[in-house]
């Protein structure tokens, strides 16, 4: 188990490595537990004796994407952690790497091994922002993401085939300015710890990484906010290897990724929050009023509502609980579904009948 | 949209979008048809995805302010008006995107986060009216002077009037001016896109 391990260590996520302990000889608080993430590879690399006498995991194996090179450690430093692109993992773990859990710098690697049966349901943890960074030096002046479309600019990004590249395209699509990027990139890197290597050393003068690469690593790194109006919706989802022999710890380990205390530490290092989960909508109380009177919506998750529409016209609402809303039917309100939204998506309730 | 698209099957979905597009009809059929004609330069997508946003901001900003009903009965009304406005701005600045084979972004896409007690007041709606109408006109201006494709510019002037006499409009209602500086300001496509960033989540 621990050969393999460091087995899908060397071929997914071997960069990543090398890409946190530059970031780590930097930080200082994360060396350690980066060291250690290191020694365990190399150990096991140098044979089974030497591996198990040094190797301080005692948890399970988790395959992460590599964004999560640092937070992780920090959370449960006894755990086996393999970092890499989240698609490679997956299809390791499809071809029989024991891993006990996957966690993928996006929803849907995980959502398609529900799928086909390798994992178990999957649950969101954390989201990201896509950014810009550049060398503190700044050698090409870039002030703004609409500065990489000037000719000449060297511009790093991950393919398009791991979360990161992906998101990278979708921004610049986003924005219109894709295209024109594109010409200056002159390297595609297999994660987004490889970009941040080649920009902090100089090689390019920007890269496209999450958030929480530059957050560990202010220090040699500026920010290029990429606008919040281009932002892709970045979530990590999670999901337990159906084959794991470690069901019950594997569990306890997505249990404590979403407690407070870890979450708390992945804000720390740049991630985001959990928005809130969609609505649903269970019943409407009456079903049939005239304009202007109050209907009652109890569902779950409504606290954070944006707005209500009956058939599209917007009606004026208060938030009585998660559970309850009273809504104003609006005057030219028409018989339908009404919506209720908030910033993780939009419920839909049955025909309401305009009396 | 598709890269067949026409201008008939252009018109057929403004003709099911109702008579507002009427207004914004030649402005919708031109952009679609320059930007499906040739490859559009690099900042003409770039200032158009930058005013979808915009446009998606106004629209999304007067749907909240007029369900709010905390306005008297002609401030709802110009509210709904420059609402329609902002459709049918939507509609024309999109076409530049769909009619060069992309898909423009629409309200679910981009989320908007708004001041506390925005949408708690009528002074407080106009108040933040005035200043996303300035806003969305400087993104204009600063459009039309950067824009290469000539015959988006007619379109882009036509709609900065319109979003210049909202600007106006709700000036007044603050106690301001009608008007004033000879020369209004265009921001950059940086300072707009800024702008825009500071009332999205």
């Amino acid at each position: 188990m621990e050969t393999d391990s460091c087995h899908a260590t060397d071929h997914a996520g071997n960069s990543s490595t090398k890409g946190a302990s530059l970031r780590s000889s930097i930080t200082g608080g994360r060396f350690v537990a980066l060291v250690c993430i290191l020694a365990l590879c190399i150990c096991a690399g140098a044979g089974g004796a030497s591996a198990k006498s040094s190797r301080i995991a005692s948890g399970i194996t988790v395959f992460a994407g590599s964004s999560m090179t640092s937070v992780l450690p920090e959370i449960d430093p006894t755990n086996t952690y393999s970092f890499g692109s989240t698609g490679t993992l997956s299809t390791q773990i499809v071809n029989g790497a024991p891993a006990d859990v996957l966690m993928g710098a996006n929803t849907t690697t995980c959502a398609a091994d529900y799928a086909s049966g390798v994992t178990e349901k999957p649950v969101n943890f954390t989201r990201n922002t896509l950014e810009v960074v550049v060398p503190k030096s700044n050698p090409a002046g870039i002030s703004s993401i609409y500065d990489l479309i000037k000719p000449g600019i060297k511009i790093d990004e991950a393919a398009s085939t791991v979360p990161v590249g992906s998101y990278t395209v979708q921004v610049l699509n986003q924005m219109g300015i894709n295209a024109a990027v594109q010409a200056n990139v002159v390297s595609q890197e297999t994660s987004d710890a490889n970009v941040v290597a080649k920009v902090v050393t100089g090689q390019v003068d920007a890269g496209f990484v999450y958030l929480s690469d530059y957050v560990i690593d202010p220090t040699h790194l500026t920010l290029i906010k990429v606008p919040a109006w281009a932002q892709p919706k970045i979530t990590y989802a999670m999901c337990v290897v159906t084959k794991s022999p470690n069901q019950a710890a594997a569990q306890a380990w997505v249990t404590k990724i979403l407690s407070a205390g870890a979450q708390a530490i992945f804000v720390k290092d740049g991630f985001l929050p959990l928005t809130a989960p969609i609505p649903s909508i269970a019943k409407l109380a009456p079903m049939k009023a005239k304009a202007g009177a109050t209907l009652t919506i109890t569902g779950t998750n409504l606290t954070g509502t944006t707005s209500v529409t009956f058939q599209g016209v917007p009606a004026k609402f208060k938030v009585v609980s998660a559970t309850k809303l009273t809504v104003t039917v609006p005057a030219k309100a028409k018989t339908g579904t009404i919506t209720v939204t908030n910033p993780s998506g939009t419920a839909t309730s049955a025909t309401f009948t305009i009396a | 949209m598709t890269a067949s698209i026409t201008r008939a099957q252009l018109l057929s979905r403004s003709a099911k979008s109702g008579a507002a597009l009427l207004v914004a009809g030649s402005a919708l059929t031109s952009f679609a048809e320059t930007a499906s004609a040739d490859a559009l330069p690099v900042l003409d997508l770039a200032y158009a995805r930058l005013l979808v946003g915009a446009e998606l901001l106004a629209s999304d900003f007067y749907s909240q302010a007029i369900a709010a009903s905390v306005t008297n009965g002609t401030m709802t009304k110009y509210l709904k008006k420059a609402y329609l406005n902002e459709q049918e701005h939507y509609q024309s600045v999109a076409g530049i995107i769909s009619g060069s084979l992309n898909t423009p972004a629409v309200s679910g896409d981009i989320n908007f986060s708004y001041p506390d007690g925005t949408f708690a007041t009528p002074a407080s709606i106009v108040a933040f009216a005035a200043k996303l109408e300035g806003i969305v006109l400087g993104a204009y201006l600063g459009a039309i002077g950067g824009i290469q494709t000539n015959s988006f510019k007619i379109g882009l002037a036509e709609i900065a009037a319109c979003e210049a006499q909202h600007s106006s409009y709700f000036a007044t209602q603050m106690g301001g001016k009608a008007f004033s500086l000879s020369f209004l300001p265009a921001l950059t496509i940086d300072e707009a896109s800024n702008a825009l960033d500071a009332y999205t989540a």
